[in-house]
């Protein structure tokens, strides 16, 4: 593993550790609001400032981050799911099935994710534009990805010898997926889950920061950021893009890592 | 398979596609259920008569594969009809004036990024394993991972609020110069980082070597030999391109106050405004989707093995 996978995996770890412990230890509540104390730079007793109602950014950004990172991960759980359900169906059907299949995985992949996720959240009639408004958007603009890698996965595992054999002594096609291909994709999963996990973080602060994020008091990266944009406060834009950013691309570093780690030969191919 | 053949097979290919969105955004729409004209808080609704005026003119009352009809007659004849919320406010004329905005601003960025990019990768890849390569891919990087909603939030705040030497909008020409820099950021960086990629891997290719054995000028077998193969990687890369521009796109035009179609988009998609957001998706959908058909085509004219497989 080189030292850029180590680095990535670290600085994943470490934020979202200080998400989960930050709140636990901080003497501020994330949503105590002190207009004595409002729109403070870094002090001793704020180490991030305040926002403009002067609520303790340091606190904000580790709340915020366990949200932003629930969201994520609840996004991804989706993605994973009917991702892989998608991806071996096709793989398995084969011929028009697979061809029709892939033709609306490739349709949908030529638009943006932005315009898709704000569709999806003006039907969810955006009074519903919570957390789970938010996971249901990101996911349905985002599992098209994982399909295709693992349809291409599939496909190679069909002609393995052990899933001739399991056909052979008459095994259905659900039960080889459950006992052989699943077991046989963790590895194109992982990938999956690592390459999607800085897109979804980022999409979540794109749809907050356009305003259609989970309304107030709720703390996520994004929302944070949309504080700092509306009410012009380049600090707490900054604080909130950093964590997103840093966030973001330790992921993908650990993503690329991890890729050349599961498959030899891409190991050395980019230089 | 001939070009001609291969671009009108393209473009037939386009038609479902866009018929395809258009249907997944009416079901959504319309599955989404409930009235229409009871907008959220904040958002005027409108006195009864209006209300069934727009409601005659969208057949809302009819079956739904009727008012599917209905709507993909006045997409295709451009009368896309008023907006539900905003009176006397019709869609046509949104698309009409925004979206040569959003386009223009998408190439303009897209015009200096590209070759910023292809200088920056080039430059990158001849240098290999230097100083200059380090710096290169790092400003790549960069250009790359800053965020666009931070990178417009900031040159607006500084730019236009505290220093007031540009304004906002989009009638100026000096109120352009900050969006389409802002917007071609990112592509510049993603350009570059392909560019170099692509061409790290041609330089290593015999007829390279071969160039070099004839004599041939450093800089004419990076421009001319090595460069000419590393366009279809970036071509294939166009999707991606896009999706960076549109999706910049959304908050240059949010943060510089640029009357532009994402930014009539959000609006609409706060108030629910269905037929407005319904409309705007078709639009933004066709700009993505003729992006990437001309640059299918121009990926065809580059590297004609494309055609040659096209016959299976």
């Amino acid at each position: 593993m080189s030292w850029k996978t180590l680095l990535g995996g670290a600085a994943v770890l470490a934020v979202v550790a200080y998400a989960v412990i930050a709140p636990l230890v901080s003497p501020w509540d994330p949503n105590d609001v002190d207009f004595d104390l409002r729109s403070q730079l870094p002090s001793l007793t704020h180490p991030l400032g305040t926002d403009m109602f002067g609520r303790d950014l340091a606190t904000r950004i580790a709340v915020g981050g366990r949200t932003t990172l629930l969201i994520a991960g609840s996004a991804l759980g989706i993605i994973l799911v009917v991702g892989f359900l998608w991806g071996t169906t096709a793989a398995l059907a084969g011929r028009g099935v697979d061809s029709l299949m892939m033709r609306i995985v490739d349709g949908l992949l030529a638009l943006p994710r932005l315009p898709i996720a704000i569709v999806v959240l003006v039907a969810l009639r955006l009074s519903a534009a919570t957390v789970w408004g938010i996971v249901l958007a990101l996911s349905v603009a985002g599992w098209m990805l994982t399909a295709r890698l693992v349809r291409g996965h599939v496909l190679a595992l069909k002609s393995r010898d052990y899933v001739t054999a399991a056909r052979a002594i008459g095994s259905s096609w659900p039960r080889i997926t459950r006992r052989h291909i699943l077991p046989n994709s963790t590895g194109i999963l992982l990938v999956a889950v690592l390459l999607e996990l800085p897109v979804v973080v980022l999409g979540e602060a794109f749809l907050s920061i356009l305003g259609l994020g989970p309304p107030a008091p709720a703390a996520t990266w994004g929302n944070i950021a949309y504080d700092g944009w509306s009410s012009f406060r380049v600090w707490e834009m900054l604080v909130a893009t950093l964590a997103i950013t840093v966030f973001a691309v330790s992921a993908s570093l650990f993503a690329d890592g991890l890729a050349d780690v599961l498959d030899p030969r891409r190991r050395g191919r980019r230089a | 398979m001939p070009l001609g053949a291969y671009i009108a097979r393209r473009i037939l290919w386009t038609v479902p596609l866009i018929l395809g969105v258009m249907l997944v955004t009416f079901a959504l729409m319309r599955g989404a259920g409930g009235d229409p004209f009871n907008p959220p808080e904040g958002f005027g609704g409108l006195p009864e008569s209006e209300a069934r005026k727009l409601r005659a003119h969208y057949h809302l009352s009819e079956p739904w594969l009727v008012e599917f009809a209905y709507w993909v007659e006045n997409v295709f004849t451009f009368e896309f009809g008023p907006s539900l919320l905003v009176r006397d406010l019709d869609v046509a004329d949104i698309v009409r004036n925004a979206l040569p905005v959003t386009v223009t601003l998408v190439l303009l960025a897209a015009a200096w990024a590209v070759p910023a990019g292809v200088a920056l990768g080039v430059w990158a890849a001849s240098n290999r394993n230097r100083i200059q390569d380090l710096l290169a891919t790092s400003l790549a990087a960069v250009l790359l991972v800053v965020p666009v909603f931070f990178v417009v939030f900031v040159l607006r705040e500084y730019f236009v609020l505290e220093w007031r030497i540009v304004s906002d909008g989009w009638e100026k020409t000096s109120a352009r110069v900050l969006p389409v820099l802002a917007l071609g950021l990112a592509p510049a960086g993603y350009v570059a980082r392909l560019v170099r990629t692509a061409l790290v891997d041609a330089l290593e290719e015999d007829y390279v070597r071969t160039a070099r054995a004839k004599g041939l000028r450093r800089q004419r077998i990076l421009w001319v030999h090595a460069l000419r193969n590393a366009l279809a990687p970036l071509l294939s890369a166009a999707i991606p391109m896009i999706a960076l521009l549109i999706t910049g796109a959304f908050f240059v035009e949010q943060a510089f106050r640029i009357p532009g179609i994402s930014s009539f988009f959000v609006t609409a998609a706060q108030a629910r405004d269905y037929p407005m957001v319904m409309n705007l998706t078709v639009a933004l959908a066709v700009v993505v989707l003729v992006a990437n058909l001309v640059a299918d085509v121009l990926l065809a004219l580059v590297d004609p093995r494309i055609l040659e497989r096209q016959r299976r």
